[in-house]
């Protein structure tokens, strides 16, 4: 790890409670606003790579926009699984069910991980980050 | 995410979080009892775990979609009749705010208040 920051993004470019994505020597990062208190993480999910600023973020923890896996903010903690589809009671054509079933038995060994996060800080009215 | 990936403790505190949120607004608070708030917590940070959905500790799963779903927590908005008539949940995590002693709550079985 570097010792070096560099700058990111303006502070106010941030609302408190929201988030932006940034770009950093190829380090897709997402910059969380909680009050305040800006907080830096990898911009991909621990479970399957989803966009994590598209999620919601709600006090220190953000959750995934694609299967609702959470994490803490402030340590990159996994701090729960994605959340069971619900596909109705409709019956599938048994090739779309078959396919979903096949899904279904591959996305059980996919395993969320704790994510990534970097060192922030305020200065000048810069959010920098170490990378 | 393997059910053993989860620090129970961490979770515990997430859900807390998102719990107090949403009961808030509907009148009712967390048990005083902090010694069953965390042991409630925690049976449900195992359900998660093991279903992906933290369900009331103390209610039957069904394999019924529509019906399990009124059994997660906090399942109080499903229950909300019953709930009122004994100032608590089925499993006391919440309590009305208004109350001080969980214990001295009375009981009152559930086809008494309607027939959710």
């Amino acid at each position: 790890m570097s010792e070096k920051f560099s700058k990111a993004i303006l502070a106010n470019e941030i609302a408190p409670g929201g988030m932006k994505s940034v770009e950093l020597d190829g380090n897709e990062i997402v910059i969380c606003n909680n009050g305040g208190k800006y907080y830096a993480i990898q911009r991909r999910c621990g479970h399957m790579n989803a966009p994590l600023d598209m999620g919601t973020l709600d006090g220190i923890y953000l959750t995934c926009p694609m299967h609702c896996a959470q994490f803490d903010i402030t340590n990159g903690e996994a701090l729960s699984c994605p959340v069971p589809a619900d596909l109705g009671p409709e019956v599938l054509p048994p090739i779309i069910g078959g396919y979903m079933q096949n899904i279904g038995m591959l996305m059980k060994h996919v395993h969320t991980e704790s994510i990534r996060t970097y060192a922030t800080k305020l200065e000048a009215g810069w959010v920098q980050i170490r990378l | 995410m393997s059910e053993s990936k989860i620090n129970i403790e961490s979770r515990k505190k997430s859900l807390h979080y998102f719990f107090g949120k949403v009961v808030e607004p509907l009148g009712f608070k967390f048990t005083p009892d902090e010694e069953m708030m965390n042991f409630l917590l925690e049976q449900e940070v195992i359900l998660e775990g093991k279903h992906g959905i933290p369900f009331c500790p103390c209610q039957p799963l069904r394999n019924d979609r529509i019906r399990d779903m009124k059994i997660v927590c906090p399942c109080i908005p499903f229950h909300r009749k019953h709930f009122d008539e004994i100032k608590r949940c089925w499993c006391g995590l919440f309590v009305h705010k208004d109350v001080l002693d969980p214990d001295k709550l009375p009981q009152l079985p559930q086809k008494e208040v309607n027939n959710e």
